[in-house]
């Protein structure tokens, strides 16, 4: 079978077509972005679980050192449990400052097609 | 047959060996430690070596994790990053290597072991504390004083920051060592079922619904091997960063 280089750039061009159509169709890498988002959430949980750990250790140290049990104790766990937050807070301030670039990116993109 | 879920854990000496009061014996965890190191190596080296301009299969994985991790070191601690891209790329596929070759049967999960990914988590703190003060010296501590802070607030502030700053390696070690831990002892359980199952009627059917459950969890295991390395390189790369910006 021989093509004459008319149908074969015919050809080619309809391949590309399709091509193209089949990009566009695809959903821009959900497994990544699945796998990314159980990532977050695992760190959100330990990273408030570790503070609070922290927290108490700290203060269970100082009481051990001054024999003011529990009393440091309390506190420092009070403070653990901000410090998760902070720790939480920040991750997704970044994370969201993160999102923010990429969406005016893809917006200036889509404006210059 | 007795089996417990928590056995697979157990570090058993290969070669014992004693110096003094310390045990520094030759386990089966720093058995495929080894095996993880000399593998990685093997895969990074043996599949760069034709550097076709058109890669094979080999030359592309190693070229997908250089191209994953360097984008993640450029995303995160910009152009001049470059030079913790080393760090970063070991310490991805170390835990990697040990999340994946924990999934192969009969072997051992060094990153199940709190004292190796606490040994981990370490080492990337304390590189980050030391880049810091390096780069900043004793300004370095103002990364525990926000700007702005009115004077009452101070030492809530500040002693908030400071156990927000330790629990870093707490909850970077803490996760790997717990998600392996979890998913280990599940697979185990699930296993247990069907062994427990095939002593009663219909054994031999119902025996087979753990086993199908088995089989999707460890799908599941070697998704959460990939997302725990992942979850350990960004985490690198965003203390650095912490480090050198002072945010």
């Amino acid at each position: 079978m021989s093509l004459t280089p008319e149908e074969l750039s015919q050809q080619i061009k309809e391949a590309r077509a399709k091509q193209d159509q089949n990009l566009e169709i695809q959903p821009p890498k959900i497994g990544e972005q699945n796998g990314a988002a159980t990532g977050k959430a695992l760190r959100a949980a330990s990273d408030l679980v570790a503070a609070l750990v922290v927290g108490g250790f700290l203060g269970y140290w100082v009481d051990r050192w001054l024999h003011t049990l529990p009393l440091f104790l309390i506190i420092f766990f009070f403070l653990g449990f901000g410090a998760g937050f902070l720790n939480i807070y920040r991750a997704q301030m970044s994370e969201s400052a993160a999102n923010k670039i990429d969406n005016d990116v893809s917006k200036t993109d889509k404006e210059e097609k | 047959m007795a089996h417990n879920p928590l056995e697979q854990f157990v570090i058993r000496p290969i070669v014992p060996l004693h110096i003094g009061n310390i045990d520094v014996s030759f386990t089966q965890s720093a058995l495929w430690m080894g095996i993880a190191v000399v593998l990685a190596t093997v895969l990074m080296t043996l599949s760069m070596q034709k550097r076709a301009m058109v890669p094979g299969r080999w030359q592309n994985v190693a070229e997908m994790f250089y191209e994953f991790i360097n984008g993640m070191v450029r995303e995160n601690l910009g152009p001049e990053g470059a030079k913790y891209f080393p760090f970063v790329f070991s310490i991805f596929m170390i835990v990697l290597m040990g999340n994946l070759l924990g999934m192969v049967p009969y072997s051992f999960t060094y990153t199940s072991h709190i004292i190796v990914t606490g040994v981990l988590a370490c080492m990337v703190c304390l590189l980050a504390l030391v880049v810091g003060l390096v780069k900043h010296g004793g300004h370095f501590f103002s990364l525990f004083l926000p700007k702005g802070l009115p004077w009452p607030l101070i030492p809530l502030i500040v002693a908030i920051e400071i156990i927000s700053y330790l629990s870093h390696p707490v909850s970077l070690s803490v996760r790997l060592f717990a998600n392996m831990v979890a998913g280990h002892t599940m697979l185990k359980v699930f296993a247990g079922f069907s062994v427990t199952l095939i002593t009663v009627t219909f054994g031999a059917v119902l025996g087979l619904l753990p086993l199908v459950v088995n089989v999707a969890l460890i799908g599941l295991e070697i998704m959460i091997a990939f997302i725990q390395a992942y979850v350990f390189a960004i985490l690198t790369c965003i203390y650095l960063k912490d480090a050198i910006e002072l945010h």
